[in-house]
Parts: C-alpha cells; sequence; structure tokens
C-alpha cells in the first residue's frame, strides 16, 4: 500500500515560533486576533493541526455493514470513510492520483468500488487500485507501473467507543494517547449505556463566516456566553430564562486541548430540548448509570454543558448534539451536525431528541441561530488593523486551579472561567510551533 | 449513409404528460393563490402570530434535508425520520416565533429583511373535497445588518383546507436546492 504522503506540502512562511508564541499569552490571558484572520496562518493550521491532529471523521453506526461510507473532510483534503470486506474501517483521501478528480460525490451510500468519473479508475475500500481502463497499455508503454503505488492516500485510523478518528500524520501518537484522560469524560456519553451509542440518521450542515476557532473556543468552555445570548431560546424553549448556576459546583476541565465545562444538575440542557418524556428517561436511568460510571458522571450526562476536543469537534451533552467546525478559509467554517443516542434508548425518545436537537441546535434552532451571529461578527471585526492591534482578554478564572478527587486532567473550579480556553490555545501554540 | 435512430429503443420517446385537474375552479386557484400571496407578506412583515393564525391545529411543517446520495442507492434521498430543518406541529412553531419576537433575540435586532416570492402553483383536488394539494416554487431573500444577502430557492407540496374561517394550512412540505445550507442560520418560514 502507498505511504501516508509521497512529499511535503509544507510552505516556508514568515510565521516564526517566536512571532507565533506572541500571539498567545498564556499568563496574562490576551490572544492576537490575527489568528482568526490571517491567511498565512490559516495555511500553517491545516499543515500542523488538520494534516497532523486525530480528526472526528465518523461515527461507526453511519457504516454499519461492509462496503458502506460516508464521505467528510479532514480539514480541506476531502476523505472517504469506507468499511471494507474484511470489515475494517478506512478512511482514504478523496481524490483520483491519476488526474486528481475527486471520486465519491454521495454523501452517504453502499458501494464495493469507487469509480472515478473521469478515467474509471476503480478503487477498492481499503484504497487499492484494482482496475483501470487499457490497462494493458500501461503495462507496455509505462515502465515500472504497478498498480500498487496508485492508491487512495490512506490516513491512520482509530475507534473509541463509537467514534471513528482518522490522522495523516505517521508520526502523531496513538489515538489512546491523543484522547488521554478525556476517554473518562467521553464515557459519559459514550458508554452509559451497556448497548453503546448511535447517530440518528443525517446530517445538518451549513455555513457561517467566522474562524473554525470561535466555536470550538466557544464549546471547549464558554458557559459564560450562555444565559446572556440564548435567553431568547431559553424563553422559546423553557418559558423563561436560563437558570442560575451554582458557580462552585461547577467545573472547567481540559486534556490535551480538549475541554469540558460542566454543572452537576444532571438534566440542565436536556430541558431546554422542552420534552418532559426526555428528562423522565434521563432521570430513570441514574442509578443505573451511577453503577456504571459513579456518581458524579451520572450527573454530567444531561447538565448545563459544553465539550470541543482538539481542534474541532464539538458536544453538548444533554441536547446530544455532535459536531464538527470544518475550516474553509480564515474566515468561513462547514458546520456538520448529528444527534448521538444510546442504541437502546426507546425509538420515541430517539424521535424526541431528533426534533429536539432540530429545534434547539441546528441552522433552525433557537439557540444556535444567536451563537452564528456572534461567531461571524468576532471573525469580521478582525479585518480592520486598528481592531487586529487589540488583544483580546480570555484571563476570566486565573488561579481557579483545583485537585479533585475523582476528575481527571487539568481541574478548574466554576464554569465561567476562561481555563479550558486558554488551555485550547495553549495546545493550539505548541502544535503551530512544531516546525518538523 | 444518413444516421437514423428514430427505432432504436435507446433513445427516449415523449410519454403522455398528466392531465391538468379540470374541476379545479378559477375562483378556488384565486383563492388559493390570494392566501400564498397574504401569507407571504405576513411573514415579511413579521405578523407571526397572524401567520400562525393561517395554520391549522393539526399543522405538520417539514422541511427535510437532502442527503446526496446514488440513484442507485435504494435509500431515499428524503426521509421523514431523518435529520431536518424542521418538522413541527403549532405548539413548537409557537415556540419559536416566542424566541424570534423576545426583545433578547439578539440576532434578530436589528430585524432581518425578508422578501418571499411564490410561484408555479398548481391546484389539485383529494380525496377529500374540502382539501386541496398545492404545489408552488418560492424564492427567499433574506438581507441582514450591512451586506449580508441569502437566497434560498425551493418547492412546495401544501394541504389546504376549507374551514368556516376560510383556508388554513395544514400540511407543508419544503424542498430547497442547497444540500449544504449556505447560511449560517435559517431564521424564516418558507
Amino acid at each position: 500500500m502507498p505511504t501516508l504522503t509521497t512529499g511535503s506540502s509544507t510552505r516556508r512562511v514568515g510565521w516564526s515560533k517566536d512571532d507565533l508564541r506572541s500571539l498567545i499569552d498564556l499568563e496574562k490571558g490576551f490572544i492576537d486576533r490575527r489568528i482568526f484572520w490571517d491567511q498565512e496562518i490559516y495555511q500553517l493550521e491545516l499543515e500542523r493541526i488538520f494534516a497532523r491532529c486525530w480528526l472526528f471523521v465518523g461515527h461507526e453506526s453511519q457504516i454499519p455493514n461492509p462496503d458502506d461510507f460516508i464521505t467528510t473532510y479532514m480539514g480541506e483534503d476531502p476523505v472517504i470513510v469506507a468499511r471494507d470486506l474484511q470489515n475494517r474501517i478506512n478512511v482514504l483521501l478523496n481524490s483520483c492520483p491519476h488526474r486528481g478528480n475527486r471520486i465519491v460525490f454521495a454523501e452517504a451510500g453502499t458501494r464495493r468500488r469507487f469509480n472515478c468519473n473521469y478515467h474509471g479508475w476503480s478503487f477498492a475500500a481499503d484504497g487499492s487500485l484494482v482496475g483501470l481502463p487499457a490497462e494493458e497499455l500501461y503495462e507496455q508503454t509505462c515502465p515500472g507501473f504497478d498498480k500498487k503505488d496508485f492508491g487512495l492516500i490512506k490516513a491512520r485510523v482509530g475507534t473509541y467507543n463509537g467514534l471513528i478518528f482518522a490522522t495523516f500524520d505517521e508520526e502523531a501518537p496513538p489515538l489512546e494517547e491523543y484522547l488521554g484522560d478525556f476517554r473518562w469524560y467521553l464515557d459519559v456519553l459514550l458508554d452509559n449505556d451497556e448497548g453503546g451509542t448511535e447517530f440518528i440518521d443525517g446530517s445538518v450542515k451549513s455555513q457561517m463566516n467566522c474562524n473554525w476557532k470561535l466555536p470550538a473556543e466557544n464549546f471547549v468552555g464558554d458557559s459564560y456566553h450562555a444565559a446572556w445570548t440564548h435567553n431568547s431560546g431559553a424563553v422559546g424553549m423553557l418559558g423563561q430564562p436560563v437558570g442560575k448556576i451554582n458557580q462552585d459546583r461547577s467545573f472547567a476541565v481540559s486534556v490535551n486541548g480538549h475541554g469540558w465545562q460542566f454543572g452537576l444538575d444532571m438534566i440542565g440542557n436536556a430541558m431546554t430540548l422542552g420534552e418532559q418524556e426526555i428528562l423522565d428517561y434521563l432521570r430513570s436511568r441514574e442509578q443505573v448509570v451511577a453503577e456504571r460510571l459513579g456518581k458524579i458522571r451520572s450527573r454530567m450526562v444531561g447538565s448545563v454543558s459544553s465539550a470541543n476536543m482538539f481542534p474541532h469537534f464539538a458536544f453538548l451533552p444533554g441536547h446530544s448534539t455532535f459536531r464538527v467546525w470544518h475550516p474553509r478559509g480564515p474566515n468561513k467554517i462547514e458546520l456538520h451536525t448529528w444527534v448521538l443516542v444510546n442504541k437502546n434508548c426507546p425509538e420515541h425518545i430517539k424521535e424526541l431528541y431528533r426534533k429536539g436537537v432540530m429545534r434547539t441546535f441546528s441552522p433552525t434552532g433557537v439557540f444556535e441561530m444567536d451563537d452564528g451571529e456572534n461567531w461571524e461578527h468576532c471573525t469580521a471585526t478582525a479585518a480592520g488593523v486598528v481592531a487586529r492591534r487589540q488583544k483580546l482578554h480570555y484571563g476570566l478564572g486565573m488561579n481557579s486551579q483545583i485537585e479533585h478527587d475523582e476528575l481527571k486532567g487539568e481541574v478548574h473550579l466554576r464554569k465561567y472561567n476562561d481555563a479550558n480556553q486558554r488551555a485550547f490555545y495553549r495546545q493550539w501554540l505548541k502544535l503551530m510551533c512544531d516546525e518538523r | 449513409m444518413p444516421v437514423f435512430l428514430g427505432d432504436t429503443p435507446v433513445i427516449r420517446r415523449p410519454a403522455p404528460p398528466p392531465p391538468v385537474d379540470p374541476a379545479v375552479t378559477l375562483e378556488t386557484y384565486y383563492r388559493v393563490q390570494q392566501f400564498l400571496y397574504l401569507e407571504c407578506r405576513l411573514l415579511d412583515e413579521e405578523r407571526y402570530e397572524e401567520w400562525l393564525g393561517l395554520l391549522t391545529e393539526d399543522i405538520h411543517y417539514w422541511m427535510p434535508l437532502v442527503q446526496a446520495r446514488y440513484r442507485k442507492d435504494p435509500k431515499p434521498r428524503y426521509d421523514p425520520h431523518r435529520m431536518a430543518y424542521y418538522d413541527d406541529d403549532l405548539f413548537t412553531l409557537r415556540r419559536r416565533i416566542t424566541r424570534a419576537l423576545h426583545p433578547t433575540a439578539w440576532a434578530e435586532d436589528p430585524p432581518t429583511r425578508t422578501v418571499h416570492h411564490v410561484s408555479n402553483i398548481e391546484v389539485e383536488r383529494t380525496d377529500n373535497p374540502d382539501e386541496y394539494r398545492v404545489y408552488s416554487t418560492f424564492t427567499c431573500c433574506r438581507g441582514r445588518n450591512e451586506v449580508e444577502e441569502s437566497v434560498l430557492h425551493g418547492r412546495r407540496v401544501d394541504l389546504l383546507r376549507e374551514t368556516p374561517n376560510g383556508l388554513r394550512l395544514a400540511r407543508r412540505e419544503i424542498y430547497i436546492t442547497q444540500s449544504v445550507l449556505l447560511s449560517k442560520n435559517l431564521n424564516v418560514f418558507l
């Protein structure tokens, strides 16, 4: 099989390590706005973050059987996620090595072979080139031509409790190490039931004119915006504003740039889906979940909370929306979202989740609508040179780190706290300064 | 020899077009048309509570996602059990409108400006003499803040019902052309 990459795509750019370090002041909590606007920084992000990190590419339930596939992106690279006849999951660059044409255009389906529309080169689910028209001429007239050298570029693939991740970096640490202790938190949603999880069919896709880091930092730890930004949504769904949060019973935790901010209220996020039966379902399971995961994690299942896994995979416990902020230039993203449910969840409850998430966190959702407006204009104002000279403040919750008997990773008290955002940018800076 | 393909079974032939329903009167057509125009104006003037008044108690308001799937794929491109933009009843539409009209709906203040156009209206009878199936197409242009503009094109299939208060909308299916919504949100009814 072909190696992961056959050449360096790294250009020399004007940003030295020292330049990059000057953008992020973690001690005082200030961020330079050029990271939301600069084209060269964005190109570096594609090379040093998106072509190196383990990126979420799908849920195993989206491709349950051999020959099933979905298409998605890793950074701006289109990829195919395909299950082969040996039941292995393959992540393949969706571009023909012959003339570069895109190969698969459907977003999901079932196919034994992926045929390029241009000249008919045909690839198997493991990426190998299995046929091409006039193959004998290639053999006769191209010295050394070997089909084995012309498979689709393959990414490394790893799974964790149903989630599929991939990386194009041969030197990346194993997925287990990349996730680290964040797995302990992920299990709150991925392993609270013995039957495991699945995505409800259908991915909602939309575009926003914002830098990808703004939604990522929002989900990684911006509890602070919720009561103000989303007041109108809460009134629509609950008939009243967002409730007061007991800050001293809430936390911001981070591991390797992944972050989760949460209270221990168990159902606060879920309440805003506006369906009593969902709350009854969650409450009916509290004891089972506590026995499985311990009391503290059982209180996180649907609590007022949000999370982002570095770099761009985010979710909301309770709402059960899972989403990726695909970068599309320094000031554009394509947002893909799904709804995660327990496989064993009763069908009519799954249906309530489907509709509840649609009404809250989708383009028509009463919460998401106000988020997009904020992120777009946080980005757009960075067009101004004077605006870009002003660094932005990320200093809330300095010195809030605590030791906790149960919670893993870096734990900060109080979710009105920029600690997870600082941890996100610490990871960002570390990867951006890796010049290999 | 001239190339002649007329008898080749591969080449497609004309088929009889579907009949136009002759029993739908001009008056009915006119009332349906006026109903749809009024609805557009109420939406464009943000008269959402009056718009709700045009809906029946059992309204089903559905705007599915389209999934790009190959023609041979047995799974449909639209599916009622998939995620959707709208899959609403009257109560959930009331919730959305409660948010839209709330003074803290920041993304609606200043208000979004919209123009709905409706065209290609066809009216058919159904098995129920009080209900019509109505096909139409629309464009919806939104202007927001300074230079933001977003245009959506779509097709609709409606069920309109005769009631003592006049025509009311009992069901709507909305199919847009975009598979990735090229906007940050969908803050309009279509």
